[in-house]
């Protein structure tokens, strides 16, 4: 078939055509092979059941039977990595505060932002405004080359977007929405903060080290200056917290607020961390290593399509990572009144009251939060390199020693 | 050594690439593809983050306007001179209708007088507005970029009011202006521009009251008075640096001598004068509209011309003061219908060797707040 | 125009004629505009003089080609900043030079500003200013292979 003869309707027919010599191929030589394979096979066992395909076919007429299934599944520890609370929801998360900050931007500058991507085709949902849009722009990325520099070092050029995007998960997992609800509870969690924090002036500087270009050059040897000399107030402003609970468990960290947030002990620590947070996600007054007036996109020049998708993403990842960290750290984390009712289905409990409300909780803390941070962004324009380094190193730690003075001298009266 | 030698030893070419290297000294072609540039490239050097050496490298929107100009007669002129610079197109017109006013010796009808005022003011405004929308994403602040911008509509629905376009009105013409007022502009003007005033208020706490905006232009990219007059820079940039020097004082055209305004200035020269003197500059625009309103009479807009006219022989500089600063031409007739030669002096041509002194030395952050703070246009530049 | 309007410009004037005599040419005096003609040679000695008047402030630098004199006029056009009793007057410096050999001293020494309106005249009309910075290609592409477009000789294709 030449272009000329092509047609819609030939189109539809030759996809049908497709689709049923798959339907065909499958029926005749995959579920063969699948019977096969389950005959040998040991079935998985989960809640004390066995997960055969007769099990699976009595669930389709009987559902009671499957039921304990849903608990079950969702404290596996995979649906924990990648769903909840893990990287899923926090990709969720991201993408919402991606649509607030734009929404919000644009009524602080008159305008309405984001309002027309699917307001025909997806009449149900109008009322969230362009919510599509954001659908449209991974779209977009996704089908975009990526278009790699010819003298770009191709393997670090794109394992930076991708190391960007782990370390944000990995500092994911370690977050608690609620009791016992964390991907990764380990007792050394702010140590692998730390650690995680550490990744990204790296990747910066690897990835614009292999660009091999001018200005991802500039950027990142200024992404470097500013992460490296902000990320020293946030751990000592982290130190605060650590001396009040006692422990470096982030769910410990969470228990110790149990009668008054560390916000109202330690405001100069919660304003540090803060202040060194936006710092370290690069975004305004922050976004020196990225300043598109003097060094077009900084670090990020070069990176196009996906890849760039990546980053961005990975951002978001992490600006909500950084604002779930706050909350557990300065504002009690998920702790809050239990206002819902356990959800049972056919008698077997699927979330209990507190579950519920503590993920409320912690994800309006960790909204409000993360909007606080999109905020700066609609009245401040960019500081100075000297300014900020001169801010990092002289003010910032040194309020942050008076930050731990103060956490000392409360241990030592006995307040805490 | 003196100035003159130190400009001379950073010349570009005087670095080879081995003496970079050595000395871990980057170029940066900064433009013409360049998120901070416009058409327009600076060659930099920068020693980490300090820019040693800066060459202004203008002309990729060159068009010719002045070689142009040869080959139309007077009228025919009036559209394309208007193309370097759309944001402000009256205020371009401007001293070439009042030279070629006295080259046919006609003289423009009292109404047309106060017209002309009132656009080109409104035009500075639009341009004025449009150049700190700039300013603020230059700097990072998204919201000054959209608020001018938003504002700037009013003004323009008032320019378009008057002449039917948006931007490039083509209003002014030898002898007057192309048409009358409509009835309503007065009433519509006044209520804008009240508007308007309110607006500026919120500018100033949004953005000359931002201590992070305060940190990046005070003391930055200083230029002394001596400098300032020696490189000769021009309007906003030549008062911002203690010169209290506006044509419409110094030498009034059509009826500035008959309405009230203050020359600002500011006495520091750096980048945070250079930005807060057109805005001060709008309030007294803004004034000065309100009072041409009041005074203007009626009357015819335009004055008879016989088709095609012929000029005398002589030679005319006509100068305004437009958004950007001083703006002349000289006009030189040998008595056909067509100009023999006209210069356009225009201001951001003229801000390029303050470029070059304010850049080296200065930070690599600093660029754009230089380099836009100088009013460069560089389409005007480039004519 | 009355003399006594004039008496500021007659007075530059009487200044300037007393100081070089003949060797200015006094071309014309208007309201505000004043135009003397100055040769080459002097013209250093004679900027300096107005600079030290209170003219410092450059405006511009235009090229004008007179085939049939066989000229290049270039003309400084300098006002004042820092003179109150000169504000709003323009001098008009004009330097006439041969057409087949267009060269002159460059005046970036006196006022640093006409160091690229200098470089434009260059380009435009190819006079060359001895002991300027940088004389270069400015506003032309730089693969530029014909004479200079300002002179009257060089004419637009189709007109």
């Amino acid at each position: 078939m030449t272009i000329e003869e092509f047609s819609f309707a030939n189109f539809i027919k030759s996809v049908l055509w497709l689709a049923f010599w798959i339907l065909t191929v499958v029926s005749l030589i995959g579920i063969p092979i699948l019977f096969i394979l389950l005959f040998y096979v040991e079935p998985p066992e989960i809640a004390g059941m066995k997960i055969t395909p007769y099990l699976l076919l009595t669930m389709i007429t009987n559902p009671q039977v499957g039921a304990p299934l849903i608990r079950a599944t969702l404290e596996s520890d995979f649906f924990k990595v990648a769903v909840f609370p893990g990287f899923g929801f926090a990709s969720i998360f991201a993408t919402l505060l991606i649509f607030t900050e734009r929404k919000l931007l644009a009524k602080m500058q008159i305008r309405v932002g984001p309002h027309y991507a699917g307001k025909e085709a997806l009449w149900w949902i109008r009322q969230f405004g362009g919510f599509p849009q954001l659908i449209a722009d991974l779209l977009k990325l996704i089908g975009k080359e990526i278009i790699i520099p010819a003298s770009a070092d191709k393997i670090i050029f794109l394992a930076a977007p991708v190391t960007m995007v782990v370390a944000s998960a990995g500092l994911v997992s370690l977050i608690p929405v609620g009791e016992n609800w964390v991907v990764a509870d380990i007792d050394v969690g702010l140590l692998v903060i730390f650690a995680l924090l550490g990744f990204f002036p790296l990747t910066a500087l690897l990835g614009s080290w292999a660009s091999n270009s001018k200005y991802p050059f500039i950027g990142g040897l200024r992404a470097l200056h500013q992460l490296v000399s902000y990320e020293i107030p946030l751990f000592l402003s982290i130190l605060g917290v650590v001396i009040l609970a006692g422990t470096l468990n982030l769910t410990g960290v969470v228990n110790a607020q149990s009668d008054i947030w560390f916000l109202f002990l330690l405001p100069i620590g919660a304003f540090i961390f803060f202040i060194t947070a936006l710092a370290e996600l690069e975004r305004i007054p922050f976004d020196i290593p990225e300043a598109e007036s003097e060094i077009v996109a900084g670090w990020l020049t070069e990176y196009s399509g996906m890849a760039y998708g990546l980053i961005q993403l990975a951002n978001y990842v992490k600006l909500y990572a950084l604002a779930a960290i706050f909350v557990t750290l300065f504002m009690g984390g998920w702790s809050g009144p239990t206002i819902f009712d356990s959800i049972y289905i056919f008698d077997s409990l699927v979330f209990s009251g507190e579950e519920l409300s503590s993920f409320l909780w912690f994800s309006i803390k960790t909204f409000g939060v993360a909007v606080l941070m999109i905020l700066p962004r609609g009245i401040n324009p960019r500081i100075r390199m000297d300014i900020l380094l001169r801010t990092g190193w002289a003010k910032l730690i040194a309020i942050s020693f008076i930050n731990i003075f103060i956490a000392v001298a409360l241990i030592y009266t006995g307040v805490v | 050594m003196s100035d003159i030698e130190r400009l001379n030893s950073m010349l570009p070419n005087s670095l080879s690439v081995e003496e970079s290297r050595e000395k871990g000294i980057l170029t940066l072609s900064v433009g013409p593809q360049h998120p901070g540039s416009g058409h327009f490239r600076l060659i930099i050097k920068v020693d980490g983050d300090i820019i040693v050496d800066a060459e202004p490298d203008p002309g990729y929107v060159h068009r010719g306007e002045e070689k142009m100009c040869e080959y139309r007669n007077f009228m025919q002129n009036i559209p394309h001179l208007e193309r370097p610079v759309i944001a402000d197109s009256c205020s371009i017109l401007y001293p070439y209708c009042l030279a070629i006013e006295e080259l046919l010796n006609i003289e423009a009808p009292r109404r047309a007088k106060f017209i002309r005022v009132i656009m080109s003011e409104i035009n500075k405004m639009i341009f004025e507005l449009y150049w700190l929308g700039i300013y603020g994403i230059f700097l990072g602040h998204s919201t000054m970029f959209m608020w001018p911008m938003a504002d700037r509509e009013l003004l323009i629905d008032l320019a378009e009011l008057a002449s039917g376009a948006r931007v490039t009105h083509a209003y002014f013409v030898p002898g007057g202006v192309r048409n009358d007022l409509p009835d309503i502009f007065k009433d519509r003007a006044v209520r804008q521009l009240k508007y308007f005033r309110n607006r500026l208020n919120e500018y100033s706490k949004v953005f000359y009251e931002n201590p992070l905006f305060i940190d990046r232009t005070k003391g930055v990219g200083i230029l002394s008075r001596e400098d300032a007059i020696n490189l000769g820079v021009t309007g906003p940039v030549l008062r911002g640096s203690n010169v209290p020097y506006d044509i419409r004082k110094v030498e009034p055209y059509d009826v500035y001598d008959e309405l009230n305004f203050d020359v600002k200035y500011m006495k520091d020269g750096d980048c945070f004068a250079r930005a807060y003197v057109p805005y001060l500059e709008m309030y007294e625009s803004v004034d000065l509209i309100l009072q041409a309103l009041e005074k203007m009479p009626d009357g015819p807009v335009r004055a008879k011309l016989p088709p095609n006219p012929k000029g005398k022989v002589g030679e005319v500089f006509k100068r305004v003061e437009a958004g950007r600063g001083e703006l002349a031409y000289y006009v030189i007739s040998d008595g056909t219908q067509k100009p023999y030669r006209v210069k356009l002096s225009v201001p951001s041509f003229r801000a390029i060797p303050a470029m070059r002194k304010l850049l080296i030395g200065a930070r690599l952050a600093d660029m754009p707040a230089i380099y836009w703070g100088l009013n460069y246009w560089p389409v005007e530049a480039d004519r | 125009m009355s003399d006594q309007s004039l008496y500021r410009e007659k007075e530059i004037v009487d200044k300037i004629s007393s100081k070089f005599g003949e060797k200015i040419k006094t071309n014309y005096i208007n309201t505000k505009r004043i135009k003397f003609e100055v040769s080459k040679d002097d013209i250093i000695e004679f900027a300096k003089f107005v600079k030290d008047m209170g003219f410092d402030h450059p405006i511009s630098v235009a090229g004008t080609d007179y085939p049939k004199d066989g000229k290049i006029e270039v003309t400084y056009h300098i006002d004042s900043c820092s003179n109150e009793s000169y504000f709003g007057i323009v001098l008009t410096i004009a330097v006439r030079l041969a057409r087949d050999e267009p060269i002159m001293p460059t005046l970036m020494n006196i006022y640093k500003g006409v160091e690229y309106h200098e470089r434009e005249t260059f380009e435009m009309l190819g006079v060359v200013f001895k002991d300027h910075r940088k004389l270069d290609r400015l506003l032309l592409p730089e693969d530029w292979a014909d004479i200079p477009p300002l002179r009257k000789d060089f004419q637009i294709k189709g007109r």
